[in-house]
């Protein structure tokens, strides 16, 4: 077990998530009438995917600089966010049963990269290339805002600021994945919670979706409240987080959606 | 000048300065009000901040932060805890003194009774690192400090005690216990891991080979600061110097309360001298560093002259290192000899003391010498008050230990492989002069970095470690047990957990106060909780080393500071009372100081 081997286990689950998720939510049919025209629509959609491939690029370099700049200069809100919501994280814990832990902590790995890819694919096989310029532009926000934030605040999350009462849930139960969360992010950066940005922006696009792809809102809806959930029920976010998270995903989807941001000749 | 003037104009001016005069009689009488009442300020909350490391780095001094937070807001002390990563909290704590109190741990691996000498004399309270960082000053303990050095015996025994005494009494800071080091170890590669991690470091280097085909020792920890600083001088990067301490050799180590050679491989004791007592020290023949450079005695006395003054001389201002400070203050020169032979001047202390001076880590002079310059950044000159050898990574380090480095990545990992021209791996088993002849089972040693203590055990446990660095949380002590192939190693640490104030500003200034808040702290119900059980309570510094009088040992129920409560409960009325005996008044709960 190294990390190579857990991300290809999160690539290979992935995966077969999205085949089942096409299947389902998009039909074989579907699928088959647009596979002779997926590079048409690659091509098409070239610009907002470059947009980001690039906005991932910079954050996995902003984060790495990112974490001494924020020492340098953030400050450090931890016991602010502790004074507000005290003990929450650790209530909800415990009343979180073994086997929710454990399908939480599935969905907080797998879940969430599902959550973030599927709708790319599903924009992608619509006519128009509105909706995957949408999408791709609300993720930027939300990294965009989210780094900014971590540079600006220093907060650990509660198994790290409250071990007496919090259980790092997620590293107990599944040990491995501590592999992957590591080389994504640093344990200082919790605020806002991106998870919830993310998952929250996922669930209104699937709600603007809703019309082409009926069966993906209430999917979408789901496992976007379960990811929320697990930020907390693992330990690892502050019910601040996920409140601004909310609300950055919200935003984030607002900004994406206005119409000043779509070129001319755009179809509705 | 004004008499023969009888202009109204005169006459006007003449009522402006005599209103002028009254006026400003009126101001001083108001100020000298204002004054006074300045002076008697309303009473304020007293708060407290306590700094420590995250529950991911350690997790025994996040718990423990936050039972003192419990504690100290029952009396009435507005406390709150804030985590700060390792080489950021022990840069705002030992470099720049900004915090009120922090939970940290000791920074070696043994204590001895001079140990203390740089923990506490005033002295050092204005330099910056682990010497005094809590900013402490007390004539009674710099006499004591001053004297131990000298003495022996039933004297020294007595010195110590009153020091211990002293220090349990005004508390610069406040012992809390010693851990037990927890470790895991996976037994299909590497045998003999009993006492690996234990008091020497280079009983890492004794393990036996199960495996033919392990060539590597595969180690993982959860403090990433080895991957990407090798100083042995800079406080904020180093926990306990155990991987810095293989890279770098010294004269002699600490071994079961003595000292053994190392690199020095014979010293005497000269008090003939019109200058008072002398260390001379003959070295190992043919030392090297590990970039092929020959070790002489010139390196030997450079490295004195380093810990006294990293910038040797060419700052107006001496510019210490953050570590080793008390034992290289025993050397007051070091004078080379000849090629082999060093002597270093030790007037003001014993035999024993002088000893410990020999357990500094050695510096190359090529590679330190440039060190002493103005440290800058990206070759531009800051004016920065501190030089090279305290901001420098370090990486390549070149010492002459054991192991030598081979790659590092930052946040990642760190490598080192044997160095084969060492003396105990060179030399011939025969020579009876060796302390111990080493013939490490691999070639390399392997330093991963993982997030936490459970990440690490199952990595050992699945096999791709073979044992975790660092001591992890004793709530891993039964995973760990019930693995087939793990081993579960218990070491007696030296190194105390503390809660170490900043005496510089209030409240922590009151000697009183800090007494107070020792009586709020229970040592047992924190070894119990946090620690379940691994952990040994203790109220002096020296616990463990023999050296502690029955008045400072710690004992369940009492103690000379005893805990205001039971069962880690405190009793309100008992503290309140105790409080304001002291001085202090409450308003609704909250603790007020005038």
């Amino acid at each position: 077990m190294n990390v190579v081997s857990v991300f290809s286990e999160v690539a290979v689950v992935v995966s077969l998530l999205l085949t089942v998720g096409a299947v389902t939510v998009v039909g074989p049919d579907r699928i088959r009438a647009e596979l002779p025209v997926l590079r048409t629509r690659l091509r098409q959609n070239a610009r907002p995917l470059l947009l980001l491939v690039a906005v991932l690029a910079v954050n996995s370099v902003v984060r790495d600089v990112g974490v001494g700049l924020s020492w340098l200069i953030g400050s450090n809100i931890t016991k602010t966010i502790y004074a507000v919501e005290g003990a929450f994280v650790a209530s909800l814990q415990s009343l979180a049963p073994a086997w929710l832990t454990l399908y939480l902590g599935f969905v907080y790995i797998y879940g969430y990269v599902f959550l973030l890819v599927f709708p790319l694919v599903l924009t992608l096989l619509l006519g128009t290339t509105r909706y995957l310029r949408e999408t791709a532009f609300a993720y930027a926000v939300n990294y965009g805002i989210g780094l900014l934030c971590y540079i600006l605040f220093v907060a650990y999350g509660p198994r790290n600021f409250a071990p007496d009462m919090v259980e790092p849930l997620l590293f107990d139960t599944i040990p491995r994945f501590q592999l992957v969360t590591a080389q994504v992010n640093a344990n200082t950066n919790v605020f806002p919670s991106l998870h919830t940005s993310l998952s929250v922006t996922v669930a209104l696009m699937a709600y603007r979706l809703r019309a082409e792809y009926p069966r993906w809102l209430p999917v979408a809806t789901f496992l976007a409240g379960s990811v929320i959930l697990s930020t907390m029920v693992l330990g690892i976010h502050w019910a601040t987080d996920v409140v601004f998270g909310v609300l950055l995903g919200a935003i984030s989807v607002y900004v994406a959606t206005r119409p000043r941001f779509h070129s001319e000749g755009d179809p509705p | 000048m004004y008499g023969g003037s009888q202009s109204p104009r005169t006459l006007s001016r003449r009522a402006v300065l005599g209103s002028a005069a009254a006026g400003l009689a009126a101001t001083s009488g108001c100020m000298q009000r204002m004054r006074t009442l300045a002076g008697n300020k309303e009473a304020s909350a007293v708060s407290l901040s306590i700094k420590t490391r995250p529950a991911d780095e350690d997790p025994g001094a996040m718990r423990i932060a936050r039972e003192l937070e419990s504690w100290f807001d029952t009396a009435g002390v507005d406390t709150t805890v804030q985590p700060v990563t390792a080489a950021e909290l022990y840069r705002q704590t030992l470099l720049s003194h900004e915090f009120d109190a922090f939970v940290g741990r000791y920074p070696y691996r043994q204590t001895t009774a001079d140990s203390l000498y740089s923990l506490v004399h005033s002295s050092f309270a204005a330099e910056r690192g682990w010497q005094n960082p809590f900013g402490f000053a007390d004539l009674e303990v710099d006499e004591l400090l001053t004297a131990q050095r000298r003495q022996s015996g039933d004297r020294r025994a007595e010195t110590l005690a009153s020091l211990q005494e002293q220090l349990a009494n005004v508390c610069p800071f406040l012992v809390i216990g010693t851990p037990d080091s927890i470790r895991a170890a996976n037994t299909t590669r590497f045998s003999g891991w009993t006492g690996a991690f234990g008091e020497s470091p280079l009983r890492l280097l004794t393990l036996g080979r199960v495996d033919p085909a392990a060539t590597t020792l595969r180690l993982v920890t959860t403090d990433s600061r080895v991957t990407r600083n090798l100083n042995p001088l800079m406080a904020p990067f180093r926990r306990r110097g155990r991987i810095t301490s293989l890279v770098y050799d010294s004269l002699a180590r600490q071994y079961h309360r003595g000292v053994v050679p190392l690199a020095g491989v014979d010293w005497e004791w000269d008090t003939t001298g019109r200058g008072g007592a002398v260390l001379r020290v003959t070295l190992r023949d043919d030392l090297q560093w590990h970039d092929g450079e020959a070790l002489t005695a010139a390196d030997v006395a450079f490295t004195y002259r380093m810990l006294a003054d990293t910038s040797l001389g060419a700052f107006e201002q001496a510019v210490p290192p953050t570590r080793y400070r008390g034992r290289a203050s025993v050397v007051t020169e070091a004078t080379v000899v000849d090629e082999r032979t060093v002597e270093l001047a030790c007037p003001d202390c014993s035999r024993a003391v002088a000893e410990r001076a020999l357990t500094v880590p050695l510096l190359a002079e090529h590679v330190w010498r440039e060190r002493a310059n103005e440290a800058d950044i990206g070759g531009v000159g800051i004016g920065a008050a501190t030089t090279e050898a305290l901001v420098t990574d370090a990486i390549p380090p070149v010492g002459s230990g054991p192991l030598q480095f081979d790659t590092a990545s930052d946040r990642e990992s760190l490598r080192l492989t044997v160095f084969d021209d060492h003396f105990s791996t060179a030399m011939d088993p025969a020579d009876s002069v060796a302390a111990s002849t080493l013939d490490p089972p691999f070639d390399a040693v392997e330093i991963g970095f993982v997030g936490s203590d459970a990440t690490a055990v199952e990595l050992v446990e699945s096999g791709d470690a073979d044992a975790t660095a660092v001591g992890v949380g004793s709530d891993l002590v039964r995973s760990i047990g019930r693995a087939d192939d793990l081993t579960l190693l218990l070491d007696q640490s030296g190194s105390f957990y503390f809660l170490g104030f900043n005496v510089r500003s209030a409240p922590l200034s009151n000697s009183r106060f800090r007494n107070l808040l020792s009586h709020l702290v229970d040592r047992q119900h924190l070894v119990d909780t946090v620690f379940d059980g691994y952990a040994t309570p203790a109220v002096s510094p020296l616990s463990g080393t023999g050296l502690v009088p029955e008045t400072v040992q710690w004992v369940p129920g009492g103690t000379v500071t005893p805990f205001l409560g039971s069962n880690g409960e405190l009793d309100t009325g008992q503290v309140r009372s105790a409080f304001r005996e002291a001085g202090y008044r409450y308003d609704s709960g909250t603790l007020l100081q005038s």
